[in-house]
Formats: C-alpha cells, sequence, structure tokens
C-alpha cells in the first residue's frame, strides 16, 4: 500500500520524490492542507477509499496514511 | 511566494473604483474593435462601486455609450463566463449585433486588511472583450458556453454584510461581517472537482476531443487547483496558462486579463482551440471553448505593482 500512495504523492499531487519516505512527518513530505484535501480525492475517485480531510491531518508520517490506506480499503 | 505563488498584484489607489478599471478596459476593447458601435455593456463584478445602481451604465456612460443597455452580472470568479453567455444570448435573440463584455474587479476593497489568508491571493484588474455577430465556423466563435451553481455552499465564499440579510437587522453588522470569508479546503475540493467537470462538458458539447484542445485558460484563482485540473482533464501543464504569480485572483476578471496577457507574450495565438473553465462564489462555475481569432489586444498594468502587501 505504501508503493500506490507514494505513486499517487509523486504522479498525481506531484510532490518531489526525495521528500516522500516512510518516516517523513506530513508536512516534511508535502502534503499541507491543500494537498491533503487533494489526496482524498484522488484517493477516493481512484481507489473508492473514503477518509476525511480532518482523519488524514491527524497522522503524523507518510506511513500513517499508507496504514490507514489499508484499513480503509475495501477488498473481496 | 512559497505557499501562494504569487509574488505581485496590483491594487486600486485611495478612492479608485471598479468602474475606473472597467473603463479603462472597455476604452482598450472598443478601439482593438475597431471603434464600431455596441448595443449593450455587460459589466461582471463582485464589487460594483454602489450597492445601488449597477456600476454598467456608469462605464457605459463614460464610454460614450450612454442609452445602450447596460448591466451587472454577478457570478463572483465565473463572472466572465456567465458575462460570456449573456453577451451571446443577447446577439443569438437579436437584441444586439455587437456587445462590449467587461470582466472587473476591486477585490482588495472586500479584504480584511489583518486577513493574511486573503490579502496576499487578491489583486484587482479588469478585461474586457467585444463580441459581434458571426457565423459558428469562424475563429471567435464562442462555442457551447456551459453553467452551473450550488446554492447549498453559498457559506464557503461570502461577504455576510451589505446586502438586505444584514441591513434588514436594524444592527450595525459585526467588525469581520462586512469582509470576504472563504474556507479555503471546501472551496479546494469544489473548484478542481467543478471546473474539470464544466470543462469536460463543453468540450463534449463543442464536439471537441482532448486532443483538440491547445490552450486551456483556467480562473486564476490558485496554480495547484489548476495543476489538478489539467491532470484530471489529461492536458499536459505546458497547455495550462498561468499568470497568477503575476497578478493574484482578479476574481471575475482572471480570465480576460490571463487572455490579453498571454496573447501579448504569443503564448496565445490565432487558430489555438483554447477551453476556458472558472468556478467562484455562489458555488458558481462556467466552460466555454472557443478558437482564437486574429485580435488587436491591449494589455496594460495598474501604475502601482503591489508586491509588499
Amino acid at each position: 500500500m505504501y508503493e500506490l500512495l507514494k505513486s499517487i504523492l509523486v504522479e498525481d499531487l506531484r510532490l518531489t520524490v526525495d521528500d516522500v519516505r516512510p518516516a517523513a512527518a506530513r508536512e516534511d513530505a508535502g502534503l499541507d492542507s491543500l494537498a491533503i484535501v487533494e489526496l482524498t480525492m484522488v484517493l477516493n475517485r481512484r481507489l473508492g477509499i473514503d477518509v476525511t480531510e480532518d482523519e488524514l491531518l491527524e497522522l503524523e508520517t507518510v506511513a500513517d496514511i499508507a496504514q490507514l490506506m489499508e484499513q480503509r480499503c475495501a477488498r473481496l | 511566494m512559497s505557499r501562494t505563488g504569487i509574488s505581485a498584484r496590483r491594487r486600486v489607489g485611495p478612492g479608485e473604483a471598479t468602474s475606473d478599471l472597467a473603463v479603462q478596459a472597455g476604452i482598450a476593447a472598443l478601439k482593438s474593435a475597431g471603434g464600431a458601435s455596441v448595443q449593450a455593456v455587460v459589466l461582471a463584478t463582485t464589487t460594483p462601486d454602489h450597492p445601488c445602481p449597477a456600476t454598467a451604465p456608469d462605464v457605459a456612460a463614460r464610454l460614450g455609450l450612454t442609452g445602450v443597455a447596460a448591466f451587472d452580472v454577478s457570478a463572483v470568479c465565473s463572472g466572465f463566463l456567465y458575462g460570456l453567455a449573456t453577451a451571446v444570448g443577447f446577439i443569438a435573440a437579436g437584441l444586439a449585433d455587437r456587445v462590449l463584455l467587461v470582466a472587473a474587479e476591486a477585490f482588495s476593497t472586500l479584504l480584511d486588511p489583518d486577513d493574511r489568508t486573503t490579502v496576499p491571493i487578491f489583486g484587482d484588474g479588469a478585461g474586457a472583450v467585444v463580441l459581434r455577430r458571426g457565423s459558428p465556423d469562424e475563429r471567435g466563435a464562442i462555442g457551447p458556453v456551459m453553467l452551473g451553481s450550488d446554492g447549498e455552499r453559498a457559506h464557503l465564499i461570502t461577504v455576510e454584510a451589505g446586502g438586505s440579510r444584514q441591513r434588514s437587522q436594524g444592527t450595525a453588522a459585526g467588525e469581520r461581517a462586512g469582509y470576504f470569508q472563504m474556507q479555503g479546503r471546501e472551496v479546494y475540493r469544489h473548484a478542481i472537482e467543478r471546473m474539470s467537470a464544466a470543462a469536460t462538458d463543453a468540450l463534449d458539447a463543442a464536439g471537441w476531443r482532448l486532443d483538440d484542445v491547445d490552450r486551456l485558460a483556467l480562473h486564476q484563482a490558485n496554480a495547484r487547483i489548476n495543476a489538478a485540473v489539467a491532470a484530471r482533464l489529461g492536458l499536459p501543464l505546458d497547455k495550462t496558462m498561468q499568470n497568477i504569480a503575476q497578478v493574484g485572483n482578479t476574481a471575475g476578471a482572471s480570465i480576460p486579463i490571463l487572455l490579453a496577457q498571454a496573447t501579448a507574450r504569443a503564448d496565445l495565438a490565432p487558430g489555438h482551440r483554447v477551453l476556458l473553465a472558472a468556478f467562484g462564489g455562489g458555488l458558481t462555475w462556467g466552460a466555454a471553448t472557443l478558437v482564437w481569432p486574429e485580435l488587436n489586444v491591449t494589455a496594460q498594468q495598474l501604475e502601482e505593482p503591489c508586491t509588499s502587501c
């Protein structure tokens, strides 16, 4: 799930690839509040994952976001 | 600069008003159109000189057009596209052969000087075009204009006081109620979704494919919104025209200012197939297509750049 998140952050949100590391703090990775809005939209549209901006803003690192995606990802 | 992507913006001087900007833009557009007469003046603005009357009749009179139909259109940052639809409709209905459409904003007059979330973003400015009766297959013909609104989200972009809702209460407005307020995150989300959808609808209605688009002219609210819209549409960023870094968000005036500046620096050339889209308070949104014509375009700057405010 982390690699999927990373590809979204780099390709869709155009964050700097070197800043996106699992342990990187959300803001250090480039995920400010507007980027979080965009991320919720991409996750919902592309993967059907429902997360709110406030949920993501409470998380500290990129790895935390990947973990939440894992939890929310519906699967057969 | 890094947080807003805006390095300069221009402001009206003390005592200056929207009509003063509109008249300058109107003069340039009428001159560019060869001085032919117009039968209507449509002014798209969020910042009329007064709550009453509309500003367009004053603008028309100062342009030597006393007697023609003149009125304001209020659609905030979608103002140019709403005005465009109105002007096209005037011509289609036979009410006019030529219409002067001006979009002018003295948006800085709505801002709380202490609000660091809005003051660095918005700028003042005006743009104008003359539309004339023509045929659908000639350059400059306006394709189907797609418009929409969502009043359930009116609260996302608002100046609370100054209208009948507040004035009927008979008490003074709260200190901040007279200033522009915007819920940034929600606006960001809806701007991307609505502009993308409207742009796609306008393409479909015009019978264009995505590959047909040479230039994307989006309302200049935020460079990141525009990048996201371009990405969602599947258009490369180099087809997406930008001038927000130089002028800020000029609300309803953003698209004609962008078109004028892009033409002046030859980024926008005759024959280019242009997709326009805007989003703003209301909520309102709109999109349209046109093939850029041969025009004598004037782009001039307000005298005082305001880089420090």
